[in-house]
């Protein structure tokens, strides 16, 4: 069938067939969403949503959003999930800004140090899953409710404020009209999908997400897979837990305990299976953006803000829906 | 799909006896009785239940450590079997803490508006958690998307539905009425009542529903037919299909059932709190897997056991009220539950695979 239409396909014909593939596929359809749901707040709060303050602030706050989904997306894409994100985040932050102001380090090791504790946490996280043969499941969600623990040990529930004024002030500040914080997760974001996209490493992840057995019988080691996405999931909660400290100018310990649920929102709503395999960080970018604005939503038209967790927990079932009955067409249509 | 139906019956009926053949030649190389988790387990509780008591005398104070520490048991001892009724399917309820939130808030609102009296409204509270649970399944079932995300959806919706409930139709975070038998359910225990000079033991009133409910899904996971079935299901979910089980009503029916005990979970602490309250639930999630887990019950499915899950549950109380005794914060807590859940479960598997060479050695 595809033989035969090929090789009468016209230039034409293949030029739409291509748009046709484009326009099926889930980020189009995140990407219609998300241009209506900006251009309909954008009307209904008579262009407030375009004042320069309100549209940097949008921007500001996608950025760890963004960066959480990330981590999720990373176990998932081996077939795993990584509960420990938001509390890995806020114990990053807590770190970071402990060195800067306890421990008096300048601000860019502060920064590192913030990110390898989330790897090392992460690769702490893998390396017992795969030596325990425990659910992934199981592992981070003990080590959630450990590192809930050490992240009030860091500080009790006191803020950190007033470190780095240098790191504030670039955390908060734009380039060229861009929020630093958005730029930061949008080069992660790029470098995560050249990562999954280019690199041998990245392609192997998805191999041993996508079918175990046969990743191991083409030579891949699945345990290096598992630890290498759970190191990953860390560092990215680490980058995220730095931006935190960057853009907000204070920290506490209760950062990360409404990140969770968004970390898993983004990558599901991007069209990310469960099942592994799957990344699509365009996906789970747009869906981090569509949940911020119904945040922001939330925000311009001053509602209920137990409407959000509402209304994305509805968008998330939709969403699911929707994937699966495009799957079933589909699968007909063969 | 008439004409297969009389075909599957003989093999059902054959079931157990083809079960038995299978397990034959297991038993050759049973494990041993220590590589049973149930049996580390006990020694686990044993062990800690001296050690604190030997730190803290109070640990054995009847009205401040004992009672108490069985009315929490017999809450969270529910909350595992609602994640346990999923377990044996290899799903997960991550929606049992909002489940048993919306159940508490409309047992609440019946108490308060409609003055409903005590069991009866319960009735109403398990028929609310029943339903939502099996909307969870049906919803599973349909469209065939992976239980994880089909409740941690629901549990994201039902966050929200619940304060709003509370905020609008509700007053404020909490209902606070008492319906008549409330209060005795909460603080009294079998040593009030007593006949003549023979009192009862010093346990609290809650704790029968508890074992009743443990004792219900174990008989119904172990003899009655449903149960069966959905361990199938959740061993062989292809294979189940074809041995003329209905997979997906035995799907909804064990979201149905780990709803209807979350409601029950939710009552209870309701009724341990003394308010049905906005955050009822907030804390399950932990110890809903904790329980089952630590008992052996396994995420896979096709297998569970409710005597692991009393005791499961049991240990984590015993730490829980010992480092509260040693004057640990709740984060500490949190820290010492979380190391407890690895290092358990690791041993659990050095046992196995130490057991197994034994066994296969000999």
């Amino acid at each position: 069938m595809t033989a035969t239409t090929s090789s009468t396909a016209t230039a034409g014909t293949a030029r739409r067939r291509r748009f046709q593939e484009v326009v099926r596929t889930s980020e189009f359809t995140l990407v219609l969403v998300a241009v209506a749901g900006f251009v309909v707040l954008a009307a209904t709060t008579h262009g407030n949503l375009l004042h320069g303050a309100t549209l940097t602030a949008v921007f500001q706050y996608l950025a760890v959003p963004i960066l959480v989904g990330l981590a999720q997306m990373v176990v998932l894409g081996v077939g795993q999930m990584n509960l420990s994100v938001g509390v890995l985040t806020g114990f990053c932050s807590m770190v970071a800004a402990w060195l800067m102001v306890q421990a008096g380090l300048p601000a860019w090791l502060a920064i590192i140090a913030g990110m390898l504790t989330g790897a090392a946490v992460g690769l702490v996280n893998g390396v017992v899953a795969v030596v325990t043969r425990i659910n992934g499941f199981i592992v981070t969600l003990a080590s959630m409710t450990i590192i809930d623990g050490l992240r009030y040990g860091v500080h009790g529930t006191a803020t950190y404020q007033g470190y780095s004024h240098g790191l504030v002030s670039l955390g908060q500040g734009s380039t060229l009209g861009v929020p630093n914080a958005f730029l930061a997760a949008v080069v992660v974001a790029a470098l995560v999908a050249v990562f999954f996209r280019r690199a041998a490493l990245g392609r192997q992840l998805l191999a041993t997400g996508g079918n175990p057995l046969s990743a191991r019988l083409s030579g891949i080691s699945n345990d290096r897979s598992i630890v290498l996405a759970h190191m990953l999931s860390g560092l990215l909660a680490g980058v995220a837990g730095v931006v935190e400290v960057a853009l907000s100018g204070s920290v506490n310990a209760s950062i990360g305990d409404d990140l969770l649920l968004p970390s898993f929102a983004a990558p599901i709503i991007g069209g990310v299976a469960l099942a592994g395999g799957v990344v699509s960080v365009v996906g789970t970018c747009l869906a981090a953006l569509i949940v911020r604005l119904v945040d922001v939503a939330q925000a311009q038209y001053s509602i209920d803000p137990s409407w959000v967790n509402l209304i994305v927990g509805a968008v998330v079932l939709g969403a699911v829906l929707l994937t699966q009955i495009r799957v079933r067409q589909r699968g007909s249509r063969r | 799909m008439s004409a297969p139906l009389p075909q599957p019956d003989p093999t059902i009926a054959t079931g157990p006896t083809s079960d038995q053949q299978v397990a034959q030649p297991r038993a050759v190389r049973t494990l041993p009785f220590w590589a049973n988790p149930r049996f580390g387990l006990l020694i686990v509780i044993a062990v800690l239940v001296v050690v604190f008591s030997s730190l803290r005398s109070s640990f054995l104070n009847v009205d401040l450590t004992i009672v108490p520490m069985q009315a929490d048991l017999s809450v969270f001892l529910v909350v595992g079997l609602a994640q346990l009724a999923v377990l044996s399917l290899g799903h997960m309820n991550l929606a049992v803490p909002r489940m048993a939130a919306i159940s508490a808030f409309v047992m609440g609102w019946c108490y308060q508006h409609l003055s409903v009296p005590l069991w009866p409204g319960l009735l109403i509270g398990l028929a609310v958690g029943a339903t939502v649970g099996a909307a969870a399944g049906w919803i599973i079932t349909t469209t065939r998307v992976n239980s994880f995300v089909v409740t941690l959806a629901l549990d994201f919706a039902l966050v929200g539905l619940v304060s709003l409930l509370y905020s609008g139709v509700g007053d404020g975070v909490a209902f606070n009425v008492h319906p008549a038998g409330m209060d005795s359910l909460r603080t009294d225990t079998f040593s009030d009542y007593c006949m003549g000079n023979l009192c009862g033991p010093p346990v609290p009133l809650i704790v029968p529903i508890a074992v009743l409910a443990a004792i219900v899904v174990g008989l119904l996971f172990r003899v009655s037919r449903v149960g069966r079935e959905i361990l199938m299901t959740g061993s062989n979910l292809r294979a189940a299909e074809l041995s003329g089980i209905p997979t997906s009503r035995r799907i909804i029916q064990a979201h149905a059932l780990s709803g209807l005990l979350s409601a029950l979970a939710g009552f209870l602490l309701a009724i341990n709190s003394g308010a049905f309250s906005a955050d009822i639930g907030s804390s399950f999630m932990l110890p809903s897997f904790l329980g089952p887990v630590l008992g052996g019950t396994l995420l896979s499915g096709g297998a569970v056991s409710v005597l692991g899950t009393v005791l499961g549950a049991a240990l984590t109380e015993v730490i829980r009220t010992g480092l509260n005794l040693l004057q640990f914060s709740v984060q500490q807590l949190n820290i010492y539950i979380g190391v407890v859940l690895v290092v358990a479960l690791s041993l659990d598997r050095v046992r196995q695979v130490v057991a197994e060479r034994r066994g296969s050695r000999s």
